[in-house]
Parts: structure tokens; C-alpha cells; sequence
């Protein structure tokens, strides 16, 4: 009768599991969706700023088709201004216009220097690079506990913490492996981009490998639109600020 | 007058150079800053003061400072001016880059050279179709110092490969297409290249149009380029390049150019010129490897079989130096004549002979010092292991202000290429202004 019991209840137990599991997947897919359409458009500032308060700011306009192709084209400084970064799934580029071609680049890198990394800039929807494992309530916000799906994903492992009622995150920190942080992005300012598009306008990050750097991340005229898929694509990258 | 160019520049250099303190301000994005402008100008001033401790025994010294021959240093000042704007309208854009070169050193006194490093105009009616036709340079190749299969490009400057270059009047069109499936893009790029009287005179036989063409595959995640260039004007070459990432922080390259029927100058035994001709074949393979503590390490190997070998630069440098020797005791000019034209044929040119290892390493922002890059670069000659080695630091942390001092140490015996090159070393420093 007792093994019977524990039978049934270790059954209950497993059929639990992938559905909570399909319930964060869910809940993941939903937060991308929030924080931006499938497709779209949009203006960003990133400001690095270093302990001593000196900063430094680059202008950048990016557009994403999909799940997995997202390009950008940085609008300032003058020394930037020109330079693109394509990504295409797993592939990343950067073409600086002096240099010439586009060369191969990786996403922990940075090409804007500070703690945003080059998957930071040029991020998929989260959905497409983890699995949820777990989905916990904490101080009324849902904790998804995420792991990379493939060894190229630049963090292993993700906490974020999303606000219940809205569905976009608040704060992410990003992990190693070893479960070692990496950094942290906190999402703040939600505010209404129009047609539908709600989502934090601020999203600062700081990290303990860089004490007392922090950069911020500000959006702006974040649309819906539509791409030929010829637009991410390397011979296209020098003419992407055409599609502004 | 030049010298007051100069003077002029550095002085217009110095009033453009953003004022550093007070540049703190609360971080906003107003969107008139994104607002999108028909027009755009734009431009890079740049001071680079160069410190040459020579070799006076060298034979590049001998032939280039064979009326001094005991100068232990030479300071020059050099100066750039690049000024870019272009115009867009409906599908049409304009676009122009004009670079002024400017030098003066005490041995040479000033130079100063103006040309349009690009100046054409493009017209795009979809997203899969753009035509060129103008001045252009079409960067070909994924080599990081070298580019074999750049074949309508001029050579760039393995010491400095990040330089902008100088491009070829053509007319050009890319045609791209994008697929499902493990072959992702394809684009076809034709290219028209007339070399007549004042239009590319100084790439090949005049009085001739060129084609040239390029087949880009993204297929398994790896980057394949085909390219040709045929016509009268250079002999007929073929090549191909790839470049894929293995892991997310290790990328490998290579590019491969067959060139039919090519002709060197050479000196044999006997101490006289002879015109060879052959198949050329060259070859570079490369990678890219990040480590986790942000160290990048860009190594390639280059081959080119229309180098020349030990032998053949060894009679140049002798040549060279019986002819200093003839000028220093007799005045006479004969030998030191004819080694000035073959340098200028091909003997003197970067990187003239076959086997090459080119090793950058460059550590980002160590000790947390934001924006802050020091590196080190060897060029190995793996034919005689002469060597150029180049530390650099980078500093960028000043908004469109980039500072850059590196040095250059030349290691290698007589006879050797970098042995017999003119320095033992030299200092540079070079601040850029872009606006």
C-alpha cells in the first residue's frame, strides 16, 4: 500500500515538472514579447560611466527581424558613427568603415567598451538561447531561473526577476557556470512607446568585475516594422543607417 | 611654405580638440540627436610625430640617406586631414572622403599629397540591389595585415592595416538574396574596373576595362567568398576566402589567390636584371582567439610564391651596398641608380619576400582601466627570422579623441629583410580628432 502511495506520488511529481516547466517557457515568452515585438525598430544611448563620474556615450539605431537576426548602426560619436554589428543566430559581425570588411566577432566582447558585451547590444529573445528550469514567487515578483541551451550563449546561467502583474523583468543577473555573477541589469522607467509597446525605457547594468563602473542603456522610438531579410546580411551592414 | 601648411594644420588641430574638463553632463536622450538629416559631414584631423633611430649601415638607409651617411636619428612631424560629408536623396547617395597627407622631416623637407580616398555615387531601389559607380574601395579579403584576394584594392599597410585607404574609380553592384537553411545569404557583386589616361592609370596596362567579381556565401556559419579579375591591364587571378567561429571566442580565416602569368624583376648571379615570369600562387591562414581574461590574439601566416627568396634580396643588398660604396669614394651614381629602380620595382616594398607570421596581441582595459588598450605586434619574416616587434598603448577614453604611442624595434642580421630596413627603431605618437 506505502509503495503504491509513493508510486502515485513520485508519478504526480514528474507529470508536475515539465508542465511547470512548459508554464515558464511560457512565462519567458511572454516577457520577450513585452519587451519588444518580434520585429521592430528602435533608437539606444549607451552611457558608460566610470567611478569618477567621466562618461562616455554612443547613439546607436537597431532593428530585429525574428528570433534570430538582429543588426545595428552606431549614429555617435564621430569616431564611431558608421560602424555596424550584424547578428545572425550564434554569428556575430562588426564592420568599421575605414577597416573595410566585416570581421567575425564574439559576444563577450565589447565594442563599445565597459559592461555591456557584445550579446548585451545585440540581444535575442531569451527565450531562443535558455530553458527555464524554474519558476519561483519572491517578494510578489515570479524568479525564472534560466539555463543556456548551447555553450555559445555569453552567460550561462540567468536569474530574472519579473514583475508579476506587467510581465517584464526588473532585474536580471547574469551567471557563470559556476554560478559565479557576472552582472546585473535593472530595468526601470516603463513607459508607453505606442502601439501596444510598454516596456522599461532604462536598463542599467553594473558588475563585480568592473567595481564602480556602471552603463546604462536608454531606449527610444521603439516601432513595430518589417525587414527584408536581405537587410541582415554582410554585404548589406555598410548601408544598414539607410533603413533609419 | 610648406612648413607654414604645418603649422597651420597642428594649429587648426589643436583649436577642434574638445575642452576635457567640465565634459560632465546628466545622461539624456534628446531625440533631435537621432533625427535622421539628408546630408552628414564629417572628419578626422590627426598629428603623428615620428622618432627614427637609423641604422647606418643598412642598406634601405644607404639608398635613402646615401648624401648623409653618418645620421643617427631623423624626428619628422606628419599630419592628416580627412574631411567625408555625403547627400541622400530618395534612392540616390553621394558620397565623398578627401584625405590631405601632410610630412616634414629636415632630410626630405615638406610633402604634402591631397586625393579623394572615395568619392561615388550609389543608388539602391531595393534592399537586395545597390550600383556604385565612382571611386570606391571594396576591402575583399578577411586577412587581418594581408589581403591577397583584394585584387582591386591597393596593397594596405600590414604595420598599420586599420589605416583607410585609397580606392579605385569602378562601378559595381551587389545583388544579395537571403535563404532558410544552412545556406543563409548569397550575394553576387559584378565589378567594372577602366584603367585609361588619368582614370586607375597607375594600376596596370592604360587604355583598357577590367572585370572583376565576387561570389559571398554565409553557408554553415562559415563565410566563403569566390573572386576573379580578368582583363589586359594586370594578369588574370582567381581566389577564394572563408572565415568561421569555431567557439564563440575563436574564429579561424584564410584566403587563397592564383595569379596567372606574373613578372619580377630580379637580380641573378650574375649581378644583372632579368624579368621572370610565372604562376603566382598565395596564401594566408589566420585566427582569432579571445581568452577569458580579455586578452585578443590575431595570429596569420602568409605565403607568397612572387616573393623573392634569400638569395635573390642578398644581391640587392650587395648591390646596394657596392653602389654607396662607389658614391662615397667616387660620386659615382651608377649602381645607386640602378638599386633605386629595382627598389622601386619590388625589392623595397613591405613584406617584398615569401614566408611571413604576423602575432598581434592586445589586452583590453587591464587593471580595470576603462578604454585603455595596450598591445604588442611581431612581424616575423619566417624566411631569414628577422623581425619587427611593435608595443602600442591605446587610449580612447576621451570622446572622439584617439591617443596611440607605439614603438618600433627592428631585431635581425645584415642581410636579413628587417635587418637591412632603415631604422633600428622608431617612437611614435598620434593623436586623432574625429568630429
Amino acid at each position: 500500500m506505502l509503495r503504491e502511495k509513493s508510486l502515485i506520488i513520485l508519478l504526480l511529481v514528474f507529470m508536475a515538472c515539465p508542465a511547470f516547466a512548459a508554464d515558464g517557457t511560457k512565462l519567458l515568452r511572454e516577457i520577450d514579447r513585452n519587451l519588444s515585438p518580434e520585429s521592430y525598430e528602435s533608437y539606444r544611448k549607451l552611457i558608460n560611466i566610470e567611478p569618477d563620474g567621466k562618461k562616455k556615450e554612443f547613439t546607436l539605431f537597431t532593428v530585429k527581424k525574428g528570433t534570430d537576426k538582429v543588426a545595428s548602426v552606431f549614429l555617435a560619436p564621430a569616431s564611431e558613427k558608421g560602424r555596424s554589428t550584424l547578428r545572425l543566430g550564434e554569428n556575430m559581425w562588426l564592420n568599421i568603415p575605414n577597416v573595410g570588411k566585416p570581421i567575425r566577432i564574439t559576444s563577450l566582447q565589447s565594442v563599445v567598451g565597459g559592461v555591456f558585451n557584445n550579446a548585451d547590444i545585440l540581444q535575442l529573445d531569451y527565450a531562443v538561447e535558455y530553458n527555464v528550469l524554474n519558476v519561483k514567487e519572491e517578494s510578489g515578483q515570479y524568479l525564472l531561473q534560466l539555463k543556456a541551451k548551447s555553450k555559445s550563449v555569453a552567460y550561462d546561467q540567468l536569474k530574472i526577476w519579473a514583475d508579476k502583474t506587467k510581465r517584464l523583468p526588473t532585474k536580471i543577473e547574469c551567471l557563470t557556470e559556476a554560478s559565479m555573477l557576472i552582472k546585473t541589469l535593472y530595468f526601470k522607467d516603463v513607459k508607453d512607446f505606442g502601439d501596444g509597446i510598454v516596456r522599461p525605457a532604462v536598463i542599467e547594468t553594473d558588475s563585480p568585475l568592473y567595481k564602480g563602473y556602471k552603463s546604462v542603456m536608454i531606449m527610444a522610438k521603439v516601432k513595430k516594422r518589417t525587414f527584408k531579410d536581405e537587410a541582415f546580411t554582410l554585404t548589406f551592414m555598410p548601408n544598414l543607417e539607410s533603413l533609419r | 611654405m610648406k612648413r607654414f601648411g604645418l603649422i597651420f594644420f597642428l594649429a587648426m588641430l589643436l583649436s577642434v580638440m574638445p575642452s576635457v574638463a567640465g565634459a560632465e553632463e546628466n545622461y539624456t536622450f534628446d531625440l533631435s540627436e537621432i533625427e535622421k538629416k539628408p546630408y552628414h559631414f564629417g572628419g578626422y584631423v590627426e598629428a603623428r610625430p615620428v622618432l627614427y633611430g637609423l641604422d647606418t649601415h643598412a642598406a634601405l638607409y644607404k639608398l635613402r640617406f646615401f648624401d648623409e651617411p653618418d645620421r643617427r636619428a631623423l624626428l619628422e612631424a606628419n599630419g592628416r586631414m580627412r574631411l567625408e560629408g555625403s547627400y541622400e536623396k530618395n534612392i540616390f547617395r553621394v558620397f565623398a572622403r578627401l584625405n590631405t597627407d601632410l610630412q616634414y622631416n629636415d632630410h626630405t623637407h615638406g610633402l604634402e599629397r591631397t586625393t579623394f580616398y572615395e568619392a561615388y555615387v550609389s543608388a539602391k531601389p531595393l534592399t537586395s540591389v545597390k550600383i556604385d559607380i565612382g571611386k570606391k574601395t571594396l576591402k575583399w579579403g578577411k586577412g587581418y595585415a594581408w589581403n591577397p584576394v583584394a585584387f582591386a584594392d591597393r596593397p594596405k599597410d600590414p604595420d598599420d592595416p586599420e589605416q583607410a585607404m585609397e580606392g579605385y574609380i569602378i562601378a559595381s553592384t551587389d545583388f544579395i538574396r537571403s535563404f532558410d537553411g544552412p545556406l543563409k545569404t548569397v550575394s553576387i557583386t559584378p565589378v567594372l574596373f577602366p584603367v585609361y589616361d588619368h582614370i586607375n592609370s597607375d594600376f596596370g596596362q592604360n587604355n583598357n576595362l577590367n572585370i572583376a567579381g565576387r561570389l559571398y556565401f554565409l553557408f554553415y556559419d562559415t563565410d566563403i567568398d569566390v573572386m576573379f579579375m580578368t582583363g589586359p591591364s594586370r594578369p588574370d587571378r582567381y581566389g577564394f576566402d572563408f572565415s568561421r567561429n569555431l567557439t564563440t571566442n575563436f574564429e579561424i580565416h584564410g584566403e587563397y589567390a592564383w595569379v596567372r602569368n606574373t613578372r619580377k624583376t630580379v637580380l641573378n648571379t650574375a649581378g644583372a636584371s632579368e624579368v621572370i615570369e610565372g604562376e603566382a600562387h598565395s596564401f594566408l591562414v589566420g585566427m582569432r582567439y579571445l581568452t577569458s581574461f580579455d586578452l585578443t590574439a590575431i595570429i596569420e601566416f602568409y605565403h607568397n610564391s612572387a616573393g623573392f627568396n634569400r638569395e635573390e634580396m642578398k644581391y640587392f643588398y650587395s648591390l646596394v651596398s657596392r653602389g654607396f660604396d662607389a658614391y662615397q669614394i667616387t660620386g659615382d651614381w651608377t649602381g645607386l641608380s640602378r638599386a633605386m629602380n629595382l627598389a622601386e620595382s619590388g625589392y623595397a616594398r613591405q613584406n617584398a619576400m615569401r614566408n611571413y607570421l604576423y602575432v598581434r596581441l592586445s589586452q583590453k582595459e587591464p587593471f580595470n582601466i576603462l578604454y585603455f588598450t595596450p598591445s604588442l605586434t611581431c612581424m616575423i619574416n619566417t624566411d631569414d627570422l628577422s623581425a619587427n616587434i611593435m608595443p602600442e598603448i591605446l587610449y580612447t577614453g576621451i570622446t572622439n579623441l584617439e591617443l596611440r604611442l607605439r614603438a618600433g624595434i627592428i631585431t635581425g642580421s645584415g642581410d636579413s629583410e628587417f635587418g637591412e630596413k632603415q631604422n633600428d627603431y622608431r617612437i611614435e605618437l598620434r593623436a586623432g580628432y574625429y568630429f
